[in-house]
């Protein structure tokens, strides 16, 4: 080949429009090459390396292979079969594959005639070199691709499940519930499903605890049974779903599929269902399996399949009718394991600090004992946040002394970029140090780590029924869970654990950990089995049943938030509460929100309360952050503040795209957050839409410019989605180096750090293609959301009133009180008080941490008359979490008075009403008689309008529902008008009271109770007044029932027992009344006498649609003894017919 | 979205290595390949490492003398003209060429080191 190669000197092979001649040959637009593809380059870089090669090989190898042909015929004579090889020996003769294409071989033939006339253009020479680079270069594809399917296909068999594969496939065949156990890397969760896949089960579904998982997997599973580009192996998550109609495999979470059973009760669309790591007892994994459970005998093709760790497995078997199990080993290297108890003076006390020694001690015995070259990192299980930091500082200060270590922390709350760096690689000589809470035990698994240290400890969330609170406290470990962390150790290779605890102590700890479903407030779990239908919660099969306390508690709570009523049955409210994959108190804002024209400010706020907070913990000591945060404040309270934030990212979103980052970094914003909190808005919106408490505002965007912008919409999509195609092919990105100052960077507590980190990442971030932007333009339109966070910024202050109302009333009976004394102490000291839980303070987080002011009556005010104001004020939080203190976090402020009247569940006041009890604890004293009746009397009328157009708006009232007002969608004017008049209570009610906090002894001597000598008859007579409601002695605390939420003259307030029946003269504003009334008798007339002016012709044409409805609800058969006549009259004509015979 | 994918003909598997995987052609034309030929019938597939629905794979064929299915794998077969399995190309050794008979003496050696 060479020989004839210097004939045509005048061809280049570097020469780009020799190349090209080649390309218009061989790499055409429909060959199997094509010109400008990827292949295309790695042909020409191959060509070159090959050119090279054969060079080389040509100039040392001529002699070897001549002398070859000649011992071959001599050996010939002794072959028994002649296999006709060649007798040259030529690497081409190795490649199975040929290019012919009649262009080539033309080519190859005339170019001898042709080949001095056309000196420019390739000869044979060079096409026949270009042929066989190319022959080389499929085959070297050929064999790479074939190697990594080897490869791959070595690792399936080398796992330990593999010898299983046949046992398992025809288990499932021959049985409806299997459970397969076998302990970390066995290989269960990505093989099982393949397993089932590739001997002829469809449709497989198989659960996992968290997404994260559900993603990784599918990745994982799709490569291993060679469908990484296609779409029968997928997985599906709240927001994310890569799921087609091809897909025979998928990956989801355990309350997804609950969600799916909630659409879909037989589950007809799986043949197989995998329930993945069942012993993690998770809530929703456990209350799954109850519902599978019954799910069973009525589906008998139905296979289920268990997989879990050598964890307690007979529950689950016997729990499913003594199911087989299959028990497959795990694939764990030896792990030595080294008891060392902390000794007691280094244990300290409660409150003290953790004594960091026997920690470091650990690090500088590995350093003595194991050459640095030795690799291996150690990963330290501790109980918080807290105790990480602690000991995170001394390790750093023993790793910038020894230059031997790389510190880094690991739990929940620190950014993604920073807990991703624990997956980095330490320089050589260095090891990492990650020191972890127990997300490190399941949810995250690191290579490379050789040595763990196990604290013991663990922090678990509970629930306090009683004081409403969740609490975070410390407590041992498991057996289970501390040999889950022994097993970090041994992933890779042989390992080592210390235990700081004594081999007595690890017998003492319970076997297993506490299962979530006996920890945790269960109202979300009870209002998904009601709407589910699966019976009483009380009777439920579980597989280990939470204490009936727990359930009953649920169910109380539910009932006093309206989603059940007094049978336990589902409210409408309910019915969509369960729908909503929040909190019940956040589901209540949307609904609330949905009547009123705020939807788009609450759609913003209830997504940013149902995701972690944005704001990193870190930054809030760097005054950068702060700065920048300042004008993302509200001082109304958290969930203003995070309404700007998201408005405010929004607005960046348009003007800047992938800026945001950069943007958010500034703020010390972790922007997964905000994209979480689009994505869930814009599930909220769809769920309301579908219920139809939100107007479809599609149809209103049509137009041919719009069809423009929709074409420009379509091709921007499609770049869109070919970027996120190729993000996701560039799968396993490499890890970086970590350098050995990582460690100070990332020091939490120094606060400036974030930036300077952000700006060595700044670097390579904006190289990299921002997924996340790619995926936010995929889903969102950036214009529409843009309209939606300008209508809900620059709220006007009425707007605003409003929303904290909605907020108020979601939240509600999460309320606390300020303490009477906070104004005399130190901002950091303001104490607050719940119903059930006493001083209580705000979460540093909070808004209301650093600016207490806002919550406080100013001196003079209050100093006027014993606190009485009308500036009190109440915090609505979301949560109330006990850790070291129990603090109430994202809270915003309502006022005290006109909240509690429009929001609380039980209204109790004395005669006159001057004293007013809420919720049995608090109590508000107006000196002012009549502006205290003209107050509450507002409230209850307001009240009504409120909860009958809500009742209207959800549609359908219920069986349970009261009053059946079934009817015609509220008009806008009906709720402008309710708009209009809840504002006006909010903003102008001018009423000076004070507020407090009635004492445990107050409280139980509250009630005057029962009256046994209750004069019947001026009750009924009182009665008449009350139109539409029960007006009936409440049989516990005494006085008179008015309404649901209020009970007229019940307090045990001994000063003043007449006041009940003084009349006093009172002329009515709107009619023309003017006669005595009692204060009861007052309120009942203002309920029902409407302003003139609101009485107009139109409304009655709409009330004339419900007359059924108005005319029962409204009016009564009143018998009137002066004309002895019965007449059909609503209350206010009774009082004008009563009248005329005064007169 | 799956058409790319095509409906596997049955599952190859290697008679020596065992290696099996679905194959969704089998000849000497891949489909949709143009101007490539293959210079014996094999068993392939789309090639799973590819995006491009256009690649293919080749996982095997059969010896061109005792006509056993063997997989494309070094260790198991090799081409030189045509298929041969392993054990074939040891009981032929000497027909083969120097380079091949080095290669097979190196491959030797190294599974007995390994082993």
């Amino acid at each position: 080949m060479s020989r004839e190669r210097d004939k045509s000197q005048s061809w280049d092979w570097e020469s780009r429009q020799c190349r090209a001649q080649l390309d218009e040959i061989f790499f055409r637009q429909h060959d199997y090459i094509q010109t400008g593809s990827a292949e295309h380059r790695e042909f020409w870089t191959f060509f070159e390396r090959f050119q090279r090669f054969t060079a080389k090989r040509d100039m040392s190898g001529s002699k070897s292979s001549r002398q070859e042909s000649h011992e071959k015929k001599a050996n010939k004579k002794s072959g028994s079969v002649d296999l006709g090889l060649p007798k040259d020996y030529d690497a081409r003769y190795r490649i199975n594959v040929s290019v012919c294409s009649k262009d080539v071989e033309e080519r190859l033939g005339r170019s001898d005639h042709k080949k001095r006339r056309e000196t420019s253009g390739p000869g044979r020479q060079e096409i026949t070199d270009c042929r066989i680079a190319l022959l080389h270069f499929l085959d070297f594809n050929q064999k790479q691709s074939f190697s990594k399917l080897a490869k791959l296909r070595k690792e399936q068999k080398s796992l330990p499940i593999f010898q299983y594969r046949d046992k398992i496939v025809e288990l499932v065949r021959t049985h409806p519930v299997v459970v397969v156990a076998g302990d970390t890397g066995c290989g269960k969760s990505t093989q099982v499903p393949q397993y089932l896949m590739t001997s002829g089960f469809n449709y497989i579904a198989c659960t996992q605890p968290r997404r994260i998982a559900c993603i990784s997997l599918a990745k994982r599973v799709s490569f291993e049974s060679l469908n990484q580009f296609g779409s029968k192996v997928g997985y599906q998550i709240r927001f994310e779903t890569s799921r087609t109609t091809a897909t025979k495999l998928l990956f989801l979470t355990e309350g997804l599929l609950l969600r799916q059973i909630q659409q879909d009760a037989s589950l007809g669309q799986y043949q197989v269902l995998i329930v993945d790591e069942v012993h993690e007892r998770h809530l929703h994994c456990d209350f799954l399996l109850g519902v599978l459970r019954s799910l069973l005998p009525l589906r008998p093709d139905l296979r289920l399949v268990l997989m879990s760790a050598t964890i307690n497995i007979k529950l689950f078997s016997n729990y499913f009718n003594g199911a087989p199990v299959l028990q497959v080993p795990g694939r764990l290297f030896p792990i030595q394991v080294f008891y060392q108890p902390i000794p007691p003076e280094e244990q300290g006390s409660r409150s003290e600090k953790l004594d960091p020694r026997p920690y470091l001690r650990v690090l500088q015995g590995i350093d003595q004992r194991y050459l640095p070259e030795e690799r291996g990192d150690l990963l330290l299980f501790l109980s918080g946040v807290a105790e990480i930091s602690t000991i995170q500082d001394a390790c750093q200060t023993y790793a910038t002394h020894t230059q031997r270590w790389i510190v880094l922390p690991l739990h929940s709350t620190l950014s993604l970029a920073q807990q991703d760096k624990v997956f980095d690689i330490a320089p050589p000589g260095v090891r990492k140090c990650i020191i972890s809470t127990n997300i490190a035990e399941t949810s995250v698994t690191i290579d490379g780590v050789r040595f763990v240290v196990d604290s013991g400890k663990v922090k678990e969330m509970s629930f306090d029924p009683k004081a409403k609170m969740q609490r975070l406290q410390e407590f041992w470990i498991s057996r289970a869970s501390s040999e889950q962390r022994k097993g970090r150790a041994g992933r890779t290779g042989p390992g080592i654990c210390y235990r700081l605890y004594s081999e007595s102590d690890y017998d003492a700890f319970a076997p297993y950990p506490v299962p979530e479903i006996h920890r945790v407030a269960l109202d979300s779990l009870v209002l998904q089995m009601k709407s589910m239908g699966v019976g009483d919660p009380r009777s439920f099969v579980f597989i280990d049943p939470p204490p009936a306390s727990s359930i009953q508690t649920a169910v109380t709570y539910l009932r006093e938030q309206g989603a059940l009523d007094e049978h336990g049955e589902l409210t409408p409210i309910g019915r969509l509460l369960a729908q909503l994959p929040v909190d019940v108190v956040i589901g209540k804002m949307l609904v609330l929100g949905s009547v009123f024209k705020l939807v788009e400010p609450v759609l913003t706020v209830a997504a940013a309360l149902s995701v972690q907070s944005p704001f990193l913990r870190s930054a809030q000591h760097n005054p950068d952050c702060s700065t920048a945060r300042q004008p993302l404040q509200s001082n109304q309270g958290d969930p203003f503040t995070l309404l700007n934030t998201f408005n405010a990212w929004v607005q960046v979103k348009k003007d800047r795209g992938s800026g945001s980052r950069k943007w958010c970094r500034r703020r010390g914003l972790e922007e997964q957050r905000l994209y979480e909190m689009v994505n869930l808005r814009r599930q909220f919106k769809e769920l309301l839409r579908t219920h139809s408490l939100l107007e479809d505002d599609s149809g209103s965007r049509t137009g041919p410019q719009d069809r423009a912008q929709r074409r420009e919409r379509r091709t921007e999509r499609q770049k869109l989605h070919k970027l996120k195609r190729d993000h996701d092919f560039q799968e396993n990105t490499k890890r970086k180096v970590l350098r050995l100052e990582e460690g100070l960077e990332g020091d939490g507590s120094s606060g400036s750090d974030e930036e300077r980190t952000a700006s060595n990442k700044r670097k390579k971030d904006e190289q990299t293609v921002d997924i996340q932007e790619v995926k936010f333009k995929l889903r969102h339109n950036v214009n529409e959301l843009q309209e939606a966070a300008n209508a809900s910024a620059d709220l006007s202050s009425r707007q605003q009133s409003l929303l904290k109302l909605v907020l108020c009333r979601g939240l509600y009976p999460q309320l606390a009180t300020p303490d009477e004394h906070n104004a005399t102490r130190k901002d950091s000291e303001q104490v607050f008080h719940t119903r059930n839980k006493q001083g209580v303070v705000i979460h540093p987080t909070s808004v209301f941490a650093s600016d207490p002011e806002v919550l406080q009556v100013s001196e003079q005010e209050s100093s006027a008359d014993k606190g009485q104001s009308n500036r009190h004020q109440l915090l609505a939080f979301v949560t109330l979490l006990e850790t070291n203190k129990p603090y109430v976090s994202n809270c915003v402020r309502v006022p005290a008075l006109q909240a509690l009247l429009l929001v609380a569940n039980s209204v109790d006041t004395n005669a006159d009403c001057t004293r007013v009890v809420v919720d049995g604890w608090l109590e508000l004293g107006l000196t002012d008689g009549d502006m205290a009746l003209k107050v509450l009397s507002s409230a209850i009328t307001l009240r009504g309008e409120w909860e009958r157009l809500l009742q209207a708006q959800l549609g359908q009232g219920g069986p349970g529902s009261r009053g059946g007002l079934v009817g015609p969608k509220p008009s806008r004017r009906d709720l402008d008008k309710l708009c209009e008049g809840l504002v006006r209570f909010l903003l102008y009610t001018e009423v000076s009271y004070s507020l407090r906090r009635l004492t445990g002894l107050q409280s139980q001597n509250l009630y005057i109770g029962p009256q046994q000598n209750t004069d019947l008859s001026s009750s009924s007579a009182l009665g008449f007044l009350f139109p539409g409601m029960k007006t009936e002695p409440d049989p516990i605390k005494g006085g008179l029932r008015v309404s649901h939420f209020f009970t007229y003259n019940c307090l045990c307030d001994s000063m003043d027992l007449y006041s009940e029946c003084l009349r006093t003269f009172w002329s009515c504003p709107h009619c023309d009344l003017y006669m005595p009334l009692t204060p009861l008798e007052r309120m009942q007339h203002e309920a029902t006498c409407r302003p003139e002016e609101e009485q107009q012709p139109e409304e009655d044409s709409e009330s004339a649609q419900t007359s059924a409805s108005s005319s029962s609800g409204l009016t009564r058969v009143y018998h009137c003894d002066l004309c002895n006549k019965d007449l059909t009259l609503t209350s206010t004509e009774i009082l004008k017919h009563k009248r005329q015979h005064l007169s | 979205m799956d058409l790319n994918e095509g409906s596997a003909l049955g599952v190859f598997r290697c008679k020596l290595c065992e290696l099996s995987s679905p194959y969704t052609f089998y000849g000497q034309k891949p489909p949709n390949t143009r101007a490539i030929v293959l210079l014996e019938e094999c068993y392939g597939m789309k090639d799973p490492f590819s995006p491009d629905r256009e690649k293919f794979l080749v996982l095997g064929s059969k010896c061109s003398l005792c006509s056993k299915t063997v997989c494309v794998g070094p260790d198991c077969s090799l081409f030189y003209t045509k298929r041969f399995c392993l054990p074939c190309v040891r009981d032929n050794i000497h027909q083969f060429p120097e380079q091949i008979q080095a290669e097979l003496v190196k491959k030797k050696t190294i599974q007995k080191t390994s082993s």
